[in-house]
């Protein structure tokens, strides 16, 4: 079995996510070298266009004139997200893995880091959307990403972990579950932090 | 007996099980609910809070029905930008005439806690007969119709204010008996304009901390 | 039949709602179709016509089958159904009038209370005195969630509709200001906890192992998450009221047994995921399965939110904005309705003895209402997120650095998504609305006997 992911593959689940599942199926990579050679790079982009797009354009909250934040204060916003996204990658993947034997599906470790990474890329290229941070058009462009997300994770899982369409329905909603709670979970937390004076002061 | 087998015994009797379930959800509202609305501070008015007049009520009997509060709150948090946004926060002295609370629970608009005076009663028949004329974004329902009833048109204003002061609200014989005579030929809308010029001028936090 | 009905009536309304916050000027100048009459129907209209007739339903349905018995007298369970109806549409079109309590999902005013109360009260008879006529012993467990939601709500409902009658239209609250404010979240907070909450989870306990055909996971903690779910949701009422006029000591406990309230929630859900696990097989089959998977994934949600908001450093944010509006929609859509749809995709095929006129068509379905709910709860998470911060926004020298008017013109982009969301989710319900029509057309419903009871079972 192969234990080398090929980067080609994450290009090819634009058109052909299917083979690119049961490709997948057929290896065993180590949990390593797909956070290494994967996770990390893609995991950066993002707060790396947000960094861009807060410095040129200011962020757009709706009302009234961008707001500049000064730069000190943006570059430590973008490594609180790039950690967070770290963050919730290792933990989607280490509660996927643990949901796998209540399902009967694969149990290793990095199988578990290379679906997350599967499913995680097309919220990659929709952070592309950071570049100019209005947040309405940022919510507007989550929206159809996190659904093709979705889609990829129900597609997916059941080819990649090897388990029945029906199984893998049930896991999937249940990783979902786990994904909405860590996704409110985070706002509510931001929301406490930033109410407190930690963070950005946008004066609240 | 194990904690399984006395739960048997719940589930095998209704009687039971139907005891206990409400001896289990009464105790919150007993320890919470309870001595919370016989307390003092909630039920005493602030020394500067007096219960509606006879057009005031009308007037907030209509904000009731037209469904204000459904967008508009009436409780000013103490937090610093909301005292800043809207004046005092709201001490629960202020309130204590307020049957049913209007605190209201969203803010589709802006809140109306201490909003009488800030505005004048022209713009205010304007604003309720056409938001967007005075407020050129706004999503404000229009209430045209409040200028075409008469406030006293069902004529119970006198059953009104007698039901509030069997609960409690110190209305005088004399008060109830000029009501009517407060309300002839004023429209809805001027009873409603009139409650809006009071809130917050009929109620203030006096000298309460 | 009803509960679809409501269903799609109270969603319409909703959508309808959705809609004038966008076009205000959609009410054309009558008061009958003003925003302020109009939410008070669409809440009622979903909780009270749709939740429980909805609850009702299910709740005769499955305490017969538990039980092994006939439904304790019929009769009158036809005049609580009937007479529910009735009331919800009377009651709709007094709120038209204006008739209002302004007090949130205790709208309808003091005639419609007592005939509530008495409705009510029939339910819980019909309801016990099938229990009380049980061939087993043991009450099964979803019996005691909907026993549960009769007994809680009628406490909290009598209570919190105590008022003077002035006419037929008004009356005045026996309670007012802030004592006013904490009962009516006692009954407010314990409506939906109750209500939306532990009434559906009654029928998650029946249904859910019906269409799994498996047991429940854990028996012993169900009954641990009962109880405890039954005694600390009470006490989270006031988590409505932070930073409000009311006592710290009261919002303090509020924070503290909302929070204690996320175990026995989430016990319930993880019973009904471990219970599913294994029945995959049926999703190939069964279009019912995967609407109730995925509720409970919004359950957990839901449920988790919520203790999340009562937390008084998030509330500051949260409260009063559309955060709040965003979090009721994963429940009431995530949880609630996908989990009634599901079950009404088990029950009506089976109530008339025929099989499911389109599963094609209730796969759909399943796709427009997890796209809707997603839509729904992002957009309103936009909003309300916004909303909050900007309220709360003071520049360096101190002083409030937006108009409320400003970030008003803000939102309608994201009310925008959240009338679309409406839409799709709505559009979805019409579906099945039409896909039970075509089951059930030409069909009677069949009688059925009570399930018998392995001897050794019987209760002597």
């Amino acid at each position: 079995m192969k234990t080398v992911i090929s980067s080609w593959l994450l290009f090819r689940l634009l058109f052909r996510p299917t083979e690119v599942f049961e490709e997948l199926s057929e290896t065993r990579p180590e949990p390593h070298s797909v956070f290494f050679k994967y996770v990390l790079w893609l995991a950066i982009i993002p707060p790396i266009f947000a960094y861009i797009g807060a410095s040129n354009f200011g962020w757009r909250i709706g009302a009234a004139e961008p707001l500049f934040v000064p730069a000190g204060d943006l570059v430590v916003i973008s490594m609180a997200y790039f950690f967070a996204l770290l963050f919730v990658y290792v933990s989607t993947a280490i509660v996927a893995q643990w949901m796998a034997a209540t399902y009967g599906a694969r149990h290793s470790l990095g199988i578990h880091f290379a679906l997350v990474t599967i499913i995680a890329a097309p919220l990659v290229v929709g952070s592309t959307m950071h570049l100019f941070p209005s947040i309405f058009l940022n919510v507007l462009v989550f929206i159809p990403t996190v659904m093709w997300s979705m889609y990829l994770l129900y597609k997916g899982l059941p080819i990649v972990l090897r388990i029945s369409p029906e199984r893998g329905m049930l896991m999937a909603s249940a990783l979902i579950g786990y994904l909405l709670v860590a996704a409110v979970s985070f706002l509510g937390l931001t929301v406490a932090l930033l109410g407190r004076g930690i963070g950005p002061s946008i004066g609240v | 007996m194990t904690g399984l087998e006395l739960h048997k015994k719940l589930e095998e009797n209704a009687f039971l099980l139907i005891f206990g379930i409400l001896a289990v959800s009464a105790i919150g509202g007993l320890v919470q609910v309870l001595p919370s609305i016989f307390q003092e501070s909630l039920i005493t008015p602030t020394s500067t809070t007096k219960p509606y007049g006879a057009v005031q009520l009308a007037g907030r009997d209509i904000y009731i029905r037209e469904g204000c509060s459904v967008c508009h709150s009436q409780q000013i948090r103490p937090l610093l930008a909301e005292v800043k946004r809207y004046g005092p926060y709201t001490r629960a002295g202020e309130t204590v005439y307020d049957r049913p609370f209007l605190w209201g629970s969203k803010r589709t608009g802006p809140d109306l806690q201490r909003v009488g005076g800030k505005y004048s009663d022209l713009w205010h028949e304007l604003h309720l007969t056409d938001p967007r004329a005075v407020v050129v974004n706004s999503i404000m329902p229009a209430y045209p119709w409040l200028a075409e009833r008469e406030a006293n048109a069902d004529g119970d204003i006198q059953l009104k204010m007698r039901a509030l002061r069997k609960l409690g609200h110190p209305y005088t014989d004399e008060e109830i008996a000029a009501a009517p005579e407060l309300l002839a030929g004023l429209t809805d809308l001027d009873v409603l304009v009139a409650y809006l010029q009071v809130l917050g001028v009929s109620q203030s936090p006096g000298d309460t901390p | 039949m009803f509960a679809v009905l409501w269903a799609v009536i109270g969603m319409s309304v909703g959508v309808y709602v959705a809609a004038e916050l966008l076009w205000p000027t959609l009410d054309f100048g009558q008061p009958w179709l003003s925003f302020g009459r109009l939410r008070p129907l669409h809440t009622n209209g979903v909780i009270f016509g749709f939740g429980v007739s909805a609850l009702m339903g299910t709740a005769f349905y499955s305490v017969q089958r538990t039980c092994h018995v006939p439904l304790f007298a019929p009769k009158l369970a036809w005049f609580v159904a009937i007479g529910w109806q009735l009331c919800v549409l009377t009651g709709g079109l007094s709120l038209l009038a204006g008739w209002t309590s302004s007090k949130e999902y205790a709208e309808l005013e003091w005639p419609f209370d007592i005939a509530i109360a008495l409705l009510w009260v029939g339910f819980g008879i019909v309801f016990f005195g099938t229990i009380a006529k049980r061939r087993i012993k043991p009450i099964y467990i979803s019996n005691w969630f909907y026993g549960g939601l009769i007994i809680v709500i009628a406490m909290l409902h009598i209570i919190n509709s105590l008022a003077i009658p002035v006419t037929l239209s008004k009356s005045y609250s026996l309670f007012a200001g802030a004592p006013d404010a904490i009962v009516q979240w006692w009954y407010g907070h314990n409506a939906v906890g109750f209500l939306l909450t532990g009434g559906f989870l009654g029928m998650m306990y029946y249904f859910l192992p019906k269409q799994a055909n498996r047991p429940i996971w854990s028996y012993r903690l169900s009954i641990v998450a009962f109880w405890a779910f039954t005694y600390s949701y009470i006490w989270a009422g006031p988590h409505h009221l932070h930073y409000n006029a009311v006592p710290d000591w009261v919002q303090s406990l509020a924070v503290g047994m909302s929070l204690v309230l996320l175990a026995p929630s989430w016990a319930s859900m993880i019973n009904g995921i471990m219970t599913v696990s294994g029945a995959s097989e049926k999703l190939k089959t069964d279009p019912a399965l995967k609407f109730i998977v995925l509720s409970l994934a919004f359950y957990g949600l839901a449920t988790f939110e919520g203790p999340m908001m009562a937390i008084k450093s998030v509330n500051a944010i949260s409260h009063f904005t559309d955060w709040t509006i965003g979090h009721v929609h994963s429940g009431a859509l995530g949880w609630n309705a996908l989990i009634t749809f599901g079950t009404f995709y088990f029950l009506v095929p089976r109530l008339v003895g025929a099989s499911l006129y389109s599963v094609r068509l209730a796969n759909i379905h399943f796709w427009l209402a997890l796209a809707g709910t997603m839509l729904y709860v992002l957009a309103m998470w936009g909003a309300g997120v916004s909303q909050g911060l900007l309220w709360l926004s003071l520049d360096e020298i101190g002083e409030l650095s937006f108009s409320f008017k400003d970030i008003m013109a803000s939102m309608p982009p994201y009310y925008a998504l959240r009338f679309v969301a409406g839409l799709i989710f709505l559009s979805g319900a019409v579906l099945m609305t039409f896909n039970f029509y075509m089951t059930i057309r030409g069909q009677r419903t069949i009688e059925v006997e009570p399930p018998p009871v392995a001897s050794h079972r019987l209760s002597t």
